[in-house]
């Protein structure tokens, strides 16, 4: 029983995390293209600006939860042999994590003074 | 106590002819791989790109050589497929277009605007 709740509420992550990467992408893809950046003071000032970091963080989160739960489907459909599956996993796992250390710290000193 | 059925194990994708809507369902789990192995490679960028003026003017540079160019074209193909098929799932999901016909008429939809906006992606790149 517990299997199957937890199913459905990694299958119910998987679609809000893609509903938020996707609204993202396309607004933030649509605000660059209105107000283009043209140097590096602008680029840096857009990162300081609270609702673009703060949404950049949700981003990030975001992003590392979809790419787990998606490389983790992709896994356990092809990879059979369970050795394997679980180095492929945690390599996978590792990756993600060390993106989303390295990923908050980009975020974390681009929303500080330059 | 219930055995718990064991997932489905014949996948061997070479064996299987593909509906269109298998081709997005693949291309949707390529593209979200390619991104996910581009991860690394997209934040090395950002960060040159936030670190000072130099590493910016650097990382605009980067993305100007031919090379990374090259890149980034399959890049900007699994950007969009996974966006627009990603964009179909979901409302298959609240049963929009659920219906064999729909659902053929909509991945057939997905795979051709990933591929021809990656086409107008390469020729505005190029």
């Amino acid at each position: 029983m517990s299997y199957r709740v937890d199913g459905m509420r990694v299958w119910m992550m998987q679609r809000i995390t893609a509903l938020y990467l996707a609204l993202y992408l396309v607004g933030v893809s649509g605000w660059f293209w209105l107000h283009p950046v043209t140097d590096y003071a602008g680029w840096r000032a857009w990162f300081s600006h609270p609702p673009a970091a703060i949404g950049s963080a949700g981003f990030l989160l975001a992003l590392l939860i979809h790419g787990w739960v998606g490389l983790r489907d992709v896994i356990l459909d092809y990879v059979h042999s369970l050795g394997l599956r679980l180095v492929v996993l945690t390599l996978v796992a590792f990756l993600l994590i060390g993106c989303g250390f390295w990923g908050a710290r980009i975020l974390i000193l681009a929303s500080g003074p330059a | 106590m219930t055995k718990r059925r064991s997932p489905p194990v014949y996948l061997n994708l070479f064996r299987i002819r593909f509906p269109v809507g298998a081709v997005t369902s693949i291309g949707h789990r390529v593209s979200g791989v390619l991104l996910f192995l581009a991860l690394p490679a997209l934040l090395w960028l950002l960060d040159l790109s936030l670190r000072d003026a130099e590493g910016y003017r650097q990382a605009i540079a980067l993305l100007q050589s031919t090379p990374l160019k090259l890149a980034s074209v399959p890049l900007a193909w699994s950007v969009l497929h996974h966006l627009f098929s990603g964009i179909r799932f979901l409302l298959i999901d609240i049963d929009t277009g659920v219906q064999l016909k729909p659902a053929r008429a909509s991945a057939w939809l997905v795979n051709s605007a990933a591929l021809a906006a990656t086409l107008g992606y390469l020729v505005c790149v190029l």
